[in-house]
């Protein structure tokens, strides 16, 4: 579903990406990690091209997302995406945040697109929050109407970026809930997080990247068994 | 309920629209009054610019239609209709006079307007058809009464009068030329000036309504040069006027508007409270008058406003644009209104759009334009200094969504900057408000220029001030709190 060959990106003199290629199945859920500065969030987010990338092509269904005359827009639509810290609409209340996009982008009408929020709602448990502004969520809240935003495009890719960081410990568990949800549906997700026990349960496939290079791509249960690489091995000694 | 917000972008803009339009159709400057309205339009019309704030020549008649009266006007009536013309007055300030003949947008002006080498070089003039005395005023306790006793004194004069090219020849006096009577009056009864030259009819009425004032003719000389008409350099209305005063003079009508508008006031009703010498009671009857200067002031602000927050957007969205062009376009622009005078900008568009466009722009709509231009290059920064404040992650998350950039803009991050920036906003609308009285230069009759003429008519300096001071301040009162309702709106997803 997702081809990336030979990526890079450079933010002036700074090397970020360093050629990665792989692919991503229909349905596949990766996990990425590694170390802080390793180029694991602006992997993802060339993903969607919200960082351009220097070189090296990315292709979605087909769909080359780095050639310029692509409608970007449009790919874009498909591929949702989480942020570290939420970025809410802070003036529109839940509900408008969730049809915000369908109603303006989609040209859904507003019934539907109201529908469409309250089920979503439901399904990561704030059904009673849909008229309250972000102001007056907890993060936990804040990331769970996020993932509702996200999902109300109806998107064929989700993309996590570090989607529990800035949450309180005790918050990290109902996002967590709501993505292996998310996972167990079938969706197609790339999930930059920490949470190594989280990467472990609901990941298909682990990336680990360091320096701006995808060092290992294996099952979790290679992974965090017979990490292959000894930076991995390191990097699992530090974190586990 | 999204809809109709669109739906109030969309009824703005034409209200917008509206108000442009209004301003446009609004009558320039003072009510121009026509000499014989029923005359057919065969008749070719000709255009009286004239300052009306120099009773009796002329003056704003304030206490019923506002209409421009005055001696000159009646002279100016009595020519057109011998010679077949069909008048227009048109009001402005003292010093665009010569700037609206030489623009053409008035085909000769009668304003008390004395012959001097200076104007010589770029008008033409007719011949004098009044010629005053000149005459001291001084306070009573410390009165003046000849020339000579002048020297060492401070005098006062009206700037560009006649007067104060008599005062300059006065030996030993040191002069102070100020812009209207009414301020002459207040620095002599503060005794900031010791003495004030001026004619001999704005004289007898200064004396009239401060009765703490003396007044003593100055012996006629030679060389007084008189008031007379001004006609643009290439004109070809001068020998036809010269014409119908002469014969005017002849059959003795120009003496009997002259005495019609000089005669002997009655000197009673002169019981004024002395406390801080302020009067309430010389505003009876121009009160109306002034108020209506609030509608005026109001469209004004409000267009001006309109069209800075407009065009400012636009410019903020150039200059974060990130297109080379359109940057530099936009920095270049609030750069130089940021950087040049409001009154000259105002001065310039006034002037110069009917020569470059062959466009009468009307003041109003010019005063508007001026404004909204300038205050456009103050907003930009601070409508950008509003966008830059909002979250990066807002833009990030509204791409993501793949909403387009237009949208982005109007829906997310614009409400958000618009929250940062309304104090600013209203700032600058409350500069703009009260601003709004610069525009009386090129004749726009609004607060200011309604009280001026009222202190002309008055002879007094205070009462007026203080009225339209007080009206300014309630039209801020009732800006801010709207402003604050605004803002708590904004606010309530806190």
């Amino acid at each position: 579903m997702i081809n990336v060959t030979n990526l890079t990106k450079a933010f002036g003199k700074n090397q970020v990406l360093k050629g990665i290629s792989t692919q991503v199945d229909k349905g596949e859920v990766v996990a990425l990690i590694g170390p802080s500065g390793s180029g694991k969030s602006t992997f993802l987010r060339c993903l969607n091209l919200l960082e351009t990338p220097t070189s090296g092509t990315i292709t979605i269904d087909g769909m080359e997302l780095t050639n310029p005359k692509s409608d970007v827009a449009r790919i874009r639509q498909r591929i949702g995406m989480v942020f570290q810290h939420f970025h809410l609409f802070p003036h529109m209340t839940v509900l408008d945040n969730i049809t915000f996009a369908p109603i303006e982008v989609k040209g859904m009408t507003v019934e539907a697109a109201r529908a469409k929020a309250h089920e979503l709602l439901a399904r990561v448990g704030l059904s009673d929050k849909a008229d309250s502004y972000p102001s007056r969520l907890s993060g936990g809240q804040k990331q769970r109407v996020a993932i509702a935003r996200s999902l109300a495009m109806e998107p064929d890719i989700l993309l996590f970026d570090e989607p529990t960081s800035a949450l309180d410990p005790e918050m990290v568990k109902e996002v967590l809930n709501v993505i292996r949800g998310l996972a167990d549906s079938g969706m197609t997700m790339l999930i930059v997080t920490h949470e190594m026990k989280f990467a472990r349960e609901a990941a298909d496939t682990i990336y680990f990247l360091d320096d701006g290079k995808l060092v290992e791509r294996a099952t979790p249960e290679l992974f965090f068994n017979q990490p292959q690489s000894e930076r991995a091995a390191r990097f699992l000694e530090q974190v586990l | 309920m999204k809809r109709n917000r669109i739906r109030i972008v969309h009824v703005s803009l034409i209200i917008f629209a509206f108000l442009l339009l209004s301003l446009g159709s609004a009558t320039p400057g003072t009510p121009a009054n026509m000499a014989y309205a029923a005359s057919e339009p065969t008749v070719k019309k000709l255009v009286m610019g004239t300052s009306p704030d120099y009773p009796p020549y002329e003056s704003v008649d304030a206490k019923s239609n506002g209409d421009i009266v005055g001696m000159d006007v009646d002279i100016a009536k009595a020519i057109a209709s011998e010679l077949g013309y069909q008048l227009e007055i048109s009001g402005m300030d003292f010093n665009g006079l010569i700037a609206a003949l030489q623009t053409n947008r008035v085909d000769f002006v009668m304003s008390g307007m004395s012959v001097t080498e200076e104007r010589k070089k770029s008008v033409t003039f007719s011949d004098s058809y009044y010629t005053a005395r000149n005459t001291i005023i001084s306070q009573k306790k410390k009165a003046y009464d000849t020339v000579e006793q002048l020297a060492g004194k401070l005098v006062g004069t009206q700037l560009g009068s006649i007067q104060d090219q008599y005062a300059a020849t006065i030996e030993g006096a040191k002069l102070k030329k100020l812009n209207k009577i009414a301020d002459l009056i207040q620095e002599l009864n503060s005794g900031r000036i010791d003495a004030a030259i001026v004619e001999d009819a704005v004289a007898v009425e200064m004396i009239r309504a401060n009765p703490d004032l003396t007044m003593s003719f100055v012996p006629a000389t030679e060389e007084d040069n008189g008031y007379a008409i001004a006609f643009p350099k290439q004109t070809k209305l001068v020998d036809d006027f010269n014409r119908a005063l002469n014969q005017m003079k002849e059959n003795g009508e120009l003496q009997n508007i002259i005495d019609k508008w000089f005669e002997e006031k009655d000197a009673g009703e002169n019981e004024r409270s002395a406390f801080l010498n302020i009067d309430f009671r010389v505003l009876d009857g121009y009160v109306p008058y002034i108020l209506k200067g609030i509608y005026v002031t109001l469209l004004f602000t409000l267009v001006s406003a309109l069209l800075g927050l407009i065009w400012g957007t636009i410019l903020s969205l150039f200059k974060i644009s990130g297109i080379r062009p359109l940057q530099w376009f936009a920095t270049a622009y609030t750069s130089i209104f940021r950087g040049t005078p409001l009154l000259v900008q105002l001065t310039l568009i006034y002037y110069a759009t009917p020569q470059l466009f062959d466009f009468d722009i009307p003041a109003l709509l010019a005063a508007g334009l001026a404004f909204g231009l300038n205050s456009a290059a103050y907003l930009s920064e601070t409508i950008r200094g509003g966008i830059m404040a909002v979250d990066k992650g807002q833009r990030e998350a509204a791409i993501a969504l793949g909403v387009p950039y237009r949208k982005m803009m109007v829906r997310i991050i614009f409400p958000q900057a618009l929250r940062h920036i309304l104090p600013a906003l209203v700032n600058e609308f409350v500069a703009l408000l009260k601003e709004s009285s610069l525009v009386s230069v090129i004749g726009v009759t609004e607060l200011m220029r309604r009280a001026d003429f009222v202190r002309a008519s008055t002879f007094r300096s205070f009462e007026a001030l203080l009225l339209v001071a007080a009206i300014y301040y309630v039209l801020v009162l009732i800006l801010t709190s709207l402003a604050r309702m605004l803002e708590r709106r904004l606010r309530r997803s806190d």
